[in-house]
């Protein structure tokens, strides 16, 4: 947020060390980032492009990237994780929003719904995959008992939330999930701006949705948008949820590059590799688009 | 030229290496050849046997560590390492350099655990000592000529490895439910047709999946010795599309109309459990017994093989060409195959391993004992099963038609 009475000199007390300084601070993170990260990239692009002398290969080519891209499945996987990860991760943002307001008073009284809140977070994905399973299957527990209940005749009459066309078993993991870490994210935000502003909103006689649009969304947007953006990044790479709960074909792109990359045939690596690359440009492309539709709505004058 | 300086290199290196060999008495490999069993025992005390194989299961490495060494120990004082590995193909790609880097002697590793592509691999690079098998006096309790034992997925053993144990695929199914199950592939096809929907195998190229693949193509064309020895491929792909064409038109009557594949046996064998399909099936020939201990399967699962029999494979262990201590390592390979070795190994509560040798090969008391020991309820006897058992087809059938399952079954292409 720009805000143009913003203290000059406050800012000045708190600048530290020069830019030098600064970087030679920042260097021990910046070196296990670049080390770990830009290395393990690195050498995953040094065998998409086909170095992999165990299994023979010793040329260079673009080919196994060409070979991913040029796949009659590729467009349809891609559509395929866009939609999982966009769709829960829209889902997760607006119910997140709703229940943050809703508990912006609570969480100030009760450590008990900040510490329920918090469980979700410690879960793994693969340990909620497995017990979506347990649930959500036709002959899961939710099945049964709405058969022991008299809802349904057999459990064969249970909707098909997994393993099912539209991805519902995996969305709604993703949801249940996601949904807590945005929530913290923005309570976060909220605790910290107080109700000040919101009272000065009242004595100016906003109405309910002009508070929210206009005072709340615009406080909260910055920890939404990154939150959404970690949580959208992390369900289009994620292969656990959608190996466990997708359907065999099509599949999403990380299962496709896992598929590929534990091929028994050492050939098909470069190609599970090439695969991986794709899914971190897709991301990181989705982050830079992200930043600067958001600054262009800010040039535009649109408050967010 | 630069390779006659190499070579000239090389022949000095020989000299001398011929030179300092000479004050030894003779060179050991060349010995062994015309060793009896009791001077390969005698040379062998005293070694350490660095033996790599996959450390994942911790069954597997509670026995080795523990009775195999103390045995080892004891009985023929050598001592047993083990080098625990993700894949053995780290150790085979190892290998591969060491024998370009021309090192033919003093190999950190004595023995491996191998099977399938690993021991192809070895085999066309020459990566392996021996032959050797044939020369463990406990070989004679290995009937070789089970088609299983004798080629390693279609790959001739020739005694450059010794069989060690061996799985089988048996199908699992619920007396409750299907009193008379379907005792052919042809049954078992037609049996899926007229229950749609309770039927189901894992996507290949999982491992259950892809054997499940390879039993319907040798029920297509026509067994499974042709496949054997060097592939035709014309007569491979008119098979491999008979194969595809059955599945694909399969795929209707499987769980879920195939239009989704468990990923996993895990997810089988849960789907067995909790009804979903009447069927499922594994690699290893004493899990439903485990599962019924576990409680996961009700008392009344058992399994049965094809009356044209099941897949089988053995798992081998191998020598390096280039390993230090071989009188060692064959002694411990040996060892193996004893019959306490193989009965402690089958324990369920051990490992659980099916043994490798022919209990009709033991003597009485022995062979009681195997025939005595607990199978748990739904497996079968060693002997129905190694009478009914069928070997794997080389590695690239393999290979092939997991790729050719996706392609044309699962996309439909």
């Amino acid at each position: 947020m720009d805000s143009p009475s913003r203290p000059d000199g406050d800012a000045r007390t708190r600048r530290g060390p020069d830019a030098g300084g600064l970087v030679l601070l920042l260097l021990p993170a910046l070196a296990v980032v670049w080390v770990l990260f830009g290395g393990g990239l690195a050498l995953g692009l040094v065998q998409a492009l086909g170095y992999l002398p165990v299994a023979g290969l010793g040329e260079l080519s673009w080919g196994h990237f060409a070979r991913v891209l040029t796949d009659p499945d590729f467009i349809r996987s891609l559509l395929l994780t866009f939609y999982i990860a966009g769709t829960s991760t829209s889902i997760a943002a607006g119910i997140s929003i709703l229940t943050a307001l809703l508990l912006a008073s609570l969480v100030e009284r009760s450590r008990v719904i900040h510490f329920m809140f918090q469980v979700p977070l410690t879960v793994p994905h693969l340990v909620i995959a497995v017990a979506a399973v347990f649930m959500l299957a036709p002959a899961g527990l939710f099945s049964r008992a709405a058969v022991a209940l008299g809802w349904i005749q057999t459990s064969a009459d249970f909707p098909l939330l997994i393993n099912d066309t539209w991805g519902v078993g995996i969305i709604l993991t993703y949801v249940w999930k996601e949904v807590p870490f945005i929530t913290m994210m923005i309570l976060a935000v909220l605790r910290q701006s107080g109700n000040a502003l919101l009272d000065v909103g009242r004595t100016l006689k906003a109405s309910p949705w002009q508070r929210f649009r206009y005072i709340t969304l615009p406080t909260i947007f910055p920890a939404v948008g990154a939150a959404s953006l970690i949580v959208f990044a992390y369900t289009f790479g994620a292969f656990e949820v959608p190996f466990l709960l997708g359907r065999t074909y099509p599949m999403t792109l990380p299962v496709w590059a896992y598929k590929n990359y534990s091929d028994i045939d050492l050939l098909a690596r470069p190609e599970g590799i090439a695969t991986g690359i794709v899914i971190a440009l897709v991301v990181m492309l989705a982050v830079v688009l992200a930043q600067m539709l958001t600054k262009a709505a800010r040039k535009r004058g649109v408050i967010l | 030229m630069r390779g006659h300086r190499y070579k000239a290199i090389h022949f000095l290196l020989l000299i001398v290496t011929l030179i300092s060999l000479s004050a030894c008495s003779e060179e050991p490999g060349k010995k062994a050849a015309e060793q009896n069993w009791e001077d390969i025992v005698a040379e062998a005390r005293g070694q350490t046997v660095d033996w790599f194989m996959w450390g994942g299961s911790p069954a597997v490495n509670a026995y080795v560590n523990g009775y195999l060494a103390e045995q080892l120990k004891t009985h023929f004082d050598i001592t047993l390492r083990q080098g625990p590995v993700q894949d053995i193909a780290e150790v085979v790609s190892k290998l591969v350099i060491e024998k370009q880097a021309g090192k033919d002697k003093d190999g950190h590793v004595d023995l491996m655990w191998i099977n399938g592509e690993n021991f192809r691999t070895c085999k066309k690079n020459g990566l392996l000592y021996g032959p050797f098998a044939d020369r463990l006096p406990n070989q004679r309790l290995v009937n070789w000529d089970r088609p299983s034992v004798a080629n390693d997925f279609g790959e001739p053993v020739e005694g450059l490895e010794s069989p060690w144990g061996s799985a089988q695929v048996v199908m699992i199914y619920d007396t409750a439910r299907v009193p008379q199950p379907p005792r052919t592939v042809g049954d078992l096809l037609k049996w899926i047709r007229s229950h749609p929907g309770r039927f189901a195998y894992p996507a290949p190229p999982d491992f259950t999946g892809s054997v499940f693949v390879r039993h319907i193509f040798y029920h297509v064309s026509g067994g499974a010795q042709r496949w054997q020895g060097p592939m035709d491929q014309a007569a491979f792909e008119q098979a491999a599309s008979d194969t595809y064409r059955v599945l694909k038109e399969l795929a209707p009557f499987l769980w879920r109309e195939g239009q989704t594949y468990p990923e996993s046996p895990v997810r089988m064998n849960t789907l067995f459990a909790d009804g979903e399909v009447d069927f499922s099936f594994s690699y290893h020939q004493a899990e439903a017994s485990r599962n019924i201990l576990d409680g996961f399967f009700p008392d009344t699962v058992r399994t049965y093989v094809f009356d044209e029999g099941t897949i089988a494979n053995t798992h081998f262990v191998a020598i390096p060409f280039n390993a230090a201590d071989t009188a060692g390592a064959m002694v411990v390979a040996n060892f193996l195959l004893s019959p306490e070795a193989q009965l402690k190994k089958a324990a369920p509560d051990v490992w659980g391993d099916f043994p490798v040798i022919d209990p009709a090969r033991l003597p009485a008391e022995w062979r009681k004992r195997f025939d005595a020991r607990p199978l748990g309820t739904a497996t079968l006897s060693d002997t129905e099963l190694q009478s009914r058992q069928l070997p794997e087809p080389p590695s690239e059938i393999l290979i092939q038609l997991e790729k050719g399952w996706q392609q044309h079954v699962l996309k439909g292409r």
